[in-house]
C-alpha cells in the first residue's frame, strides 16, 4: 500500500532550507517544494483533469438527450451511455484520489522536513539568539505557523487551483458550445468574487476580534481560578461574577456580530448566484425555444454554469487564507534565516586528548544583543531577554528593560589567570560579578571580543565547539532534566550507548541510586509533569550522575547547596568530591567555606578579578577576600551575641 | 505548561438523559430554536423545488416551445431565490445567535457555580481541566444544539424530500436509488471511524511534538553543553515521521473514501440513465424528469457522506456535556448551615479546641491542636515546610473546616457563621501573591471596592509600596499584567499587603508575606506593620525569623503539632527547635546582608526578581 512508503530520514534533510529562502514569499514557497514539485504538479494536473471529467458528464447528458433518446438506435446506444457514465465516475474518482494523496504527500512531506529542520536549527542557534527570543514565540513559529504553511499546500493552493480549473474548463466548453451563452453565464461573476473577497476580509477581522475576546475571557477565568484564595479571602465572589459577566457579554456581542455578517453574506451571495443562474437560464432557454441550441445543449450548459458560479463564492475565503499563510511562511523563513552556531569546524582534531590547562589573558567580553525575528504577531510585546537564571548575570548589569539592551554591555574586563591540569579553580563573587560569563566563554557558548583564551596552549577558537563541549562537564545550580526516564536522563550526555550497570554505577557515585529505587518504576520513572517531581537536591544529584557518566576532562560545578538541608548538602558535597578527582574543575562558589581547598581562588567583582591566589595567600592580603573571611567570623560572633543577649 | 491531551475518550453510547439535558439548555429560547428549524426546513424545501422548477422549464417551456410559461417559471424561480435567501439569513442568524447565547448562559452558570465550590474541589482539580470545561466543552454543547440540529434536520429533510420528489417523477427509478443508500451509509461509517482514529493519533503526536520543541528550547543549554544535537534530532525524527505517517494515512483514507462513495453513487446513476432512458421510450418519463432525477440523487449523497461526521461530533459533544454537567453538579462540601448569621464586627478572639485536620484519609496534617488567642494578640508561626503552618491559615480563613474539634471566633463555633461574614473580616496576605490583570490601583482597591484614590494611596504608603509605584511609568495606573507578571514577586507582595490593609480587617494573617521583599524594605515595612497590627489579632508565618521577634507568642509547628510555644526570649533560652532554626537563619541572613553569598545585598533598594 502506497501510504506505507516513507522517505529515508537522512535523505529528507539533505536539503538545507536556507538555500530555499528568497526575498519573495511566493518564490520561497515554491523553492520549499524542492523534491516535491513534480508530485505537486501532478496533484494540480489531477485537479484540472478532475474538473474536465466533470464537464464531460454534461456532454454525456447532452448526447443522451439529443442523440439517444428518441433516436432509433436508442437500445444500442443507451447501455453504452450508462457505461460511459460509470466510466467517467471512476475516472473522476481516480483523479480525486491522486489529487488528495499526492497533495497530502507533498504537504506532509514538506512539513516533516520543516519540522525536523526547525528542531535541529533551534538547538544549533547560538545563545545570542536564544537569549532574546521567548520560548512561546519559537514554539508558535515551529508549530502553528508551520501548520499554516502545511495548509497552504494542502488546502489553499489546491483549492484555488480547483476553482480556477473548474472555471477555465467549463467556460472553454461553454464557449465551444455557444459563445453568447458563455459570456452571459459569467456576467455577474466579477461581482460574486468581489463581494466574496470584501466579505472574507471583513470577516477575518471580526473573527480576530472575536478570538481576542475569547482569549480575554479565558484569562479572566484563569485568573479567577488561580486566585481563588484571594477571591474568597476578600469575599469578592459577586465582584468577580460581575467582571466575568461583562467579558462574557462582550464575547456574546462579538459572536453575534460575526454571525450577523455570515447571515448577511451567504443569502446575498446566494441571490447573486441565483441571478446569474436565472440570467443563463433565460438566455439559454430562449435559445432552446427558438431551436438555436438543442435541449441537450441547454441542459449541459446549465450544469456547467453551476460549476462556474457556486465555487467562486469561496474564492474570497481562500485568498484571505493565503495571505495569512504567507505571513506564517515569512515568520518561519525568518527563523531559518538565522545563522547557526558552527560546532564542527576547528583545526584541532576531534580525538585529541585534553589535559586541562586553561589560560585566560586579558579577556574582555560583552553580550552583543542581536536584533532577531522581526515579524512578530501584533499582540506580542517588545522583546525582552528571558529572565532565566543564566541571564541573571547580564540582566543584573544591563537593566532588564529592552531599551538598555540596544548596545552591548561589557561584563568581563581584562580577565587574566592560568590553571594547570587537574587543579581546582574557585570563582567567588556576587551576582553580576562575571562568574557565569567566564563559564560561558569556556564552553564557547559565546565568543569573547579581545584577549586570548587557550586550552593546553592552543587558542580556544581552534577547538571545534562539539569537541570542547564533549570534554567539559557541567553541573548547574538548578539542572534542567528532560521529561524522559531517570535512566535516560543520566545517560543523556554520553556519546555512546551505555549499559544499565553503568547508569547505576554513576547514580550510586552521585548518591541518588537509593532514592531512585524508591520511585514506582525505578530508573524507568519519568521525570517531570507526567512522572515524579524531583526536589532541587535530587535534580542536582541526577545531573552529577549525568556528568560522571559523560567522563569529561574539565568540570564546571555551580555549587548551590544553600537551598538544601544539611544532610543533603553533605551527600552532594561527597558526590561532587568523587566527581572532581583528577579533573580540572571550575567551581562557581557562593559561600566561602566551599572554596578554601581550591588551588586557585579568583575573586570577581563587577567583571574584573580583584584578587587571586590560594586561601592561605588571600587571607594574608588586605582586600575583598579577607573582608569576606572576616565577615564570616564576625557573623559567628554576632550569632553568639544575638543569642546570648536575649 | 502541560501538553497532556485533553481527554478524548467518550462513552460509546449516546446517553439519552444527557442529550435531553443538553436540549434543555435551549428551553428559554425555544421559539428561536423552532424558528431556525423552520428556516432550515424552508431552505431545504426550496432547494428541492429549484430542481423541480428546472425540470418544468425543460418539459413545460422548452420542449413545448412555450415562451410565456418560461417567463412565468423564471419569475417563480427568482421569487423562490429571494424567499430562500430570507430563510438562509434566518437560520444562520438564529442558530448563530442562539449558539452564542447558550454558550454565554452555560459559561455564566459554570462561573457562578465555581465561585461557590469549596477549596477541596480546586485542590483536587487542575485549573486546566476546569478551563477546558468552561471554554471548549461549553462550546461543543452549544454547537450541538444549534449547528448539530441543523445538520440533522437538513440531512433528514434532504433525503426525504429527494425521495418524495423522485417517487413523484418515477417510482421505479426511485427503487434503484433507495437500494444503494444503505451501502453508502455503511461505507461512510466504515471510513469515518478509521479516519477519526488517525486524526486522534495526529492530535496526540502533535502535542508530543510541541512538548519536544518546548523542551529543546528551554533545555537548549544542556543540549549544547552535552553535544546532544544529533541524537536529539534522531529522537525527534521518530516522532515527526510517526506524525507524518498518521497524517498521511488519514489523508489517504479520505482520498479513498469520497471517490468510492461517489462511484457507488455513479453505479446507481448509471442504472438510472440506462433504465430511465428506456422509460422515456416506453413510459411517461420526460427529459426534464431524468435530469431532475439525477440532481436529486446528488442532493441525497451529500448528507449521507456527512452523516458519519455528524454522528462522531455528536458523540464528542455528548462527552463534553457529560463533563460540563459533572462540574455543574459538583456540590460545595461546605454550605452555610441553617440559621448561619453574620455577627458584624468581631473582637478577634480565636480558639482552637482539639483541632485535627487531614486533606486525605489517614494523612493527618494537624493533630489535636489547642490554642487560645486573645483579641489583639500577635501570634507568629514557624516550623519546617510541610509541618502544617499553612493549614492553620487555611482553617482560620475557613478555606477548609477542621475534620476534628472546633474553632471558635469570639466564643462562637465558626461553622454557625456565614462564610462571607468571616472572610470579609479577615485580611490575608498569601505566600504566593496573586494579582489580577488591571492597574495597580485596581489591585489594591480589591481589598475595599469603595475606597477612594487617597485611601488606596495611604494603604500603599503603609505597605511601603508607594515608593516603587510612583517610580512606575504610569504610577498607580500602571498595568500589572496577567497574574501580575510585569512586577517582581517582591513588588507583588507589597501590593497584596496594601490590599489587605485597605480591607481594614479584624484579623490579619500574613503567610510568608514578605519572603521576596528585600531586607531593607522589609525592615521599614516591619515598623509600619506593627502600627497596623495594633489592636488586631494577627497571625504571621514568617520566612525571616528576625521579623517575628516582637510577637506576643511564637508557635513552632512540626509534624502537625505545636512543638514549642513562647516568646522569642523564652524560646531562645530553651535551646530547642526554635533556637536552632533561629541561629541557622540568622547566620544566613547575615551572610546575605554582607554579600558573602550570592543574593541581593541589603544596600540595593530594588526587590529581587525572584527568590533564591
Amino acid at each position: 500500500m502506497s501510504h506505507r512508503k516513507t522517505y529515508d530520514p537522512q535523505e529528507r534533510l539533505t536539503l538545507d532550507l536556507k538555500s530555499t529562502l528568497s526575498d519573495s514569499r511566493v518564490v520561497g514557497l515554491f523553492r520549499l517544494m524542492h523534491g516535491f514539485r513534480w508530485l505537486y504538479f501532478g496533484a494540480l494536473t489531477a485537479v484540472a483533469l478532475g474538473a474536465l471529467v466533470r464537464t464531460y458528464y454534461y456532454k454525456l447528458l447532452q448526447y443522451v438527450v439529443d442523440d439517444v433518446i428518441g433516436s432509433p438506435e436508442v437500445l444500442s446506444r443507451l447501455p453504452l451511455a450508462a457505461a460511459t457514465f460509470v466510466g467517467l465516475a471512476v475516472a473522476e474518482g481516480l483523479f480525486a484520489y491522486l489529487r488528495s494523496t499526492w497533495s497530502a504527500r507533498t504537504a506532509e512531506g514538506i512539513t516533516l522536513r520543516l519540522r525536523d529542520y526547525l528542531l535541529d536549527h533551534i538547538q544549533r542557534l547560538p545563545f545570542s539568539f536564544h537569549d532574546y527570543v521567548k520560548t512561546g514565540e519559537l514554539i508558535q513559529r515551529a508549530t502553528s505557523d508551520v501548520d499554516a504553511v502545511r495548509r497552504f499546500y494542502a488546502d489553499q493552493a489546491l483549492g484555488i487551483g480547483r476553482i480556477l480549473s473548474l472555471f477555465v474548463v467549463n467556460f472553454t466548453m461553454l464557449m465551444s458550445m455557444n459563445p453568447r451563452l458563455a459570456w452571459t453565464s459569467i456576467a455577474v461573476m466579477p461581482l460574486i468574487v468581489g463581494t466574496s473577497y470584501f466579505f472574507f476580509g471583513r470577516v477575518s477581522r471580526a473573527y480576530k476580534a472575536f478570538q481576542k475576546q475569547e482569549a480575554k475571557l479565558s484569562t479572566a477565568l484563569q485568573e479567577n481560578l488561580t486566585g481563588v484564595r484571594v477571591v474568597r479571602a476578600f469575599a469578592r465572589q459577586s465582584y468577580e461574577i460581575e467582571k466575568f459577566e461583562s467579558e462574557n457579554l462582550e464575547k456574546y456581542r462579538r459572536g453575534r456580530r460575526l454571525t450577523s455578517m455570515h447571515a448577511l453574506y451567504w443569502p446575498v451571495s446566494d441571490v447573486m448566484c441565483a441571478a446569474q443562474t436565472i440570467l443563463a437560464m433565460a438566455v439559454g432557454a430562449t435559445m432552446a425555444l427558438r431551436s438555436e441550441i438543442t435541449t441537450g445543449t441547454y441542459m449541459a450548459a446549465m450544469g456547467m454554469v453551476m460549476w462556474i458560479i457556486w465555487p467562486m463564492r469561496n474564492m474570497g475565503r481562500l485568498i484571505v487564507n493565503v495571505s495569512t499563510g504567507l505571513v506564517s511562511y515569512q515568520r518561519v523563513a525568518e527563523m531559518i534565516r538565522e545563522d547557526r552556531e558552527d560546532v564542527e569546524s576547528g583545526s584541532v582534531p576531534m580525538d585529541t586528548a585534553i589535559r586541562g590547562a586553561v589560560v585566560f589573558e586579558d579577556v574582555t567580553f560583552a553580550y552583543e544583543p542581536q536584533s532577531v525575528l522581526k515579524e512578530t504577531k501584533p499582540r506580542s510585546k517588545g522583546r525582552k531577554p528571558k529572565t532565566d537564571r543564566e541571564q541573571s548575570e547580564m540582566s543584573a548589569q544591563a537593566d532588564t528593560s529592552a531599551d538598555a539592551l540596544a548596545e552591548p554591555v561589557e561584563v568581563l574586563h581584562g580577565i587574566t589567570f592560568r590553571c594547570e591540569p587537574g587543579q581546582l579553580v574557585a570563582l567567588l563573587g556576587s551576582t553580576g560579578s562575571g562568574k557565569t560569563s567566564i563559564i560561558n566563554l569556556l564552553l564557547r557558548f559565546y565568543d569573547h571580543q579581545s584577549g586570548t583564551i587557550t586550552l593546553d596552549g592552543v587558542p580556544l577558537g581552534e577547538y571545534p565547539r562539539a569537541m570542547l563541549r564533549r570534554n567539559i562537564g557541567i553541573v548547574e545550580q538548578e539542572p534542567f532534566l528532560f521529561s524522559r526516564s531517570i535512566g535516560e536522563n543520566i545517560a543523556y550526555g554520553s556519546q555512546r550507548e551505555v549499559s544499565e550497570e553503568e547508569i547505576e554505577e554513576a547514580a550510586k557515585a552521585a548518591a541518588i541510586h537509593d532514592i531512585i529505587l524508591t520511585f514506582p518504576e525505578g530508573y524507568n520513572t519519568i521525570v517531570g509533569e507526567k512522572g515524579v517531581t524531583l526536589s532541587g537536591g535530587q535534580r542536582q544529584r541526577v545531573a552529577i550522575a549525568r556528568a560522571l557518566l559523560k567522563g569529561p576532562r574539565i568540570l564546571i560545578l555551580d555549587d548551590a547547596t544553600s537551598s538544601v538541608d544539611t544532610e543533603t548538602e553533605d551527600q552532594i558535597q561527597r558526590a561532587l568530591g568523587r566527581l572532581m578527582v583528577g579533573r580540572t574543575t571550575f567551581l562557581v562558589a557562593h559561600r566561602i567555606q566551599t572554596v578554601m581547598s581550591a588551588d586557585l581562588i579568583l575573586v570577581l567583582d563587577k567583571g574584573t578579578i580583584v584578587q587571586s591566589g590560594t586561601h592561605e595567600e588571600l587571607v594574608q592580603q588586605d582586600g575583598f577576600y579577607r573582608d569576606i573571611f572576616d565577615i564570616q567570623s564576625r557573623i559567628e560572633e554576632e550569632v553568639r551575641h544575638e543569642v546570648e543577649v536575649e | 505548561m502541560s501538553y497532556e491531551l485533553e481527554e478524548e475518550e467518550f462513552t460509546s453510547k449516546v446517553n439519552r438523559r444527557i442529550v435531553l439535558r443538553m436540549l434543555a439548555q435551549v428551553r428559554p429560547y425555544w421559539h428561536w430554536a423552532v424558528g431556525f428549524l423552520a428556516m432550515i426546513a424552508g431552505t431545504s424545501l426550496s432547494d428541492s423545488y429549484f430542481t423541480y422548477l428546472g425540470k418544468q422549464i425543460i418539459d413545460e417551456a422548452i420542449l413545448k416551445g412555450d415562451q410565456a410559461r418560461l417567463v412565468q417559471l423564471l419569475t417563480r424561480y427568482g421569487g423562490l431565490a429571494v424567499a430562500q435567501a430570507l430563510t438562509v439569513f434566518g437560520f444562520i442568524y438564529m442558530a448563530g445567535v442562539l449558539g452564542e447565547r447558550v454558550q454565554y448562559d452555560l459559561r455564566k452558570k459554570l462561573f457562578n457555580h465555581l465561585q461557590e465550590l469549596w477549596f477541596s474541589y480546586f485542590d483536587k482539580t487542575p485549573v486546566g481541566w476546569i478551563m477546558s470545561r468552561v471554554t471548549s466543552d461549553s462550546g461543543r454543547i452549544s454547537e450541538l444544539v444549534t449547528w448539530g440540529m441543523i445538520d440533522i434536520v437538513w440531512a433528514a429533510l434532504n433525503i426525504t424530500t429527494s425521495v418524495i420528489f423522485m417517487m413523484t417523477i418515477n417510482w421505479r427509478l426511485s427503487l434503484i436509488v433507495v437500494s444503494i443508500v444503505p451501502v453508502m451509509i455503511a461505507l461512510a461509517f466504515w471510513f469515518r471511524q478509521r479516519i477519526l482514529v488517525q486524526y486522534r493519533e495526529v492530535r496526540k503526536l502533535n502535542s508530543v511534538i510541541t512538548g519536544f520543541y518546548n523542551e529543546s528550547i528551554s533545555g537548549v543549554r544542556v543540549v549544547k553543553a552535552l553535544v546532544r544535537e544529533r541524537r536529539n534530532l534522531d529522537d525527534f525524527r521518530q516522532k515527526s515521521s510517526g506524525m507524518y505517517k498518521a497524517a498521511y494515512r488519514a489523508a489517504w483514507l479520505s482520498a479513498l473514501f469520497l471517490p468510492i462513495v461517489q462511484i457507488v453513487g455513479a453505479l446507481g446513476t448509471g442504472a438510472v440513465v440506462w433504465y430511465g432512458g428506456l422509460q422515456i421510450e416506453v413510459a411517461g418519463l420526460t427529459v426534464g424528469g431524468l435530469q431532475a432525477f439525477l440532481s436529486y440523487l446528488m442532493f441525497m449523497m451529500w448528507p449521507i457522506q456527512d452523516m458519519a461526521r455528524v454522528y462522531a461530533e455528536m458523540q464528542r459533544s455528548v462527552a463534553s456535556a457529560e463533563r460540563v454537567f459533572a462540574l455543574i453538579d459538583a456540590t460545595p462540601d461546605v454550605v452555610d448551615c441553617e440559621g448561619a448569621f453574620d455577627p458584624g464586627n468581631i473582637s478577634g478572639e480565636i480558639e482552637f479546641d482539639h483541632v485535627g485536620f487531614r486533606y486525605e484519609e489517614n494523612k493527618d496534617v494537624l493533630i489535636d491542636l489547642s490554642l487560645h488567642v486573645a483579641p489583639g494578640e500577635h501570634i507568629a508561626v514557624v516550623g519546617p515546610t510541610g509541618g502544617g503552618k499553612s493549614t492553620i491559615v487555611n482553617l482560620i480563613c475557613r478555606f477548609y473546616e477542621p475534620t476534628d474539634g472546633t474553632i471558635r471566633i469570639d466564643g462562637i463555633d465558626y461553622t454557625s457563621l456565614t462564610q462571607r461574614a468571616l472572610q470579609s473580616r479577615i485580611g490575608v496576605v498569601l505566600q504566593t501573591p496573586h494579582l489580577f490583570s488591571g492597574s495597580v490601583m485596581d489591585n489594591i482597591r480589591y481589598g475595599r471596592l469603595d475606597a477612594t484614590d487617597e485611601e488606596v494611596e495611604t494603604a500603599a504608603r503603609m505597605a511601603h509600596a508607594h515608593e516603587f509605584i510612583v517610580e512606575l511609568d504610569k504610577g498607580y495606573a500602571e498595568e500589572v499584567g496577567e497574574g501580575g507578571s510585569l512586577l517582581s514577586v517582591g513588588q507583588k507582595q507589597l501590593i497584596s499587603i496594601a490590599r489587605a490593609m485597605l480591607a481594614d480587617p479584624d484579623i490579619l494573617i500574613l503567610d510568608e508575606a514578605t519572603s521576596s521583599v528585600d531586607t531593607l524594605t522589609e525592615a521599614h515595612l516591619q515598623r509600619g506593620m506593627e502600627a497596623v497590627m495594633k489592636g488586631r489579632t494577627s497571625f504571621v508565618i514568617a520566612h525571616r525569623l528576625s521579623t517575628i521577634k516582637s510577637a506576643d507568642r511564637i508557635l513552632v509547628i512540626e509534624s502537625g503539632r505545636i512543638a514549642e510555644m513562647g516568646t522569642h526570649r523564652e524560646l531562645i533560652q530553651a535551646h530547642g527547635h526554635y533556637y536552632e532554626l533561629y541561629t541557622r537563619q540568622f547566620r544566613r541572613d547575615r551572610e546575605r546582608a554582607y554579600g558573602v553569598t550570592q543574593g541581593v545585598p541589603a544596600a540595593s533598594g530594588a526587590a529581587p526578581a525572584s527568590a533564591g
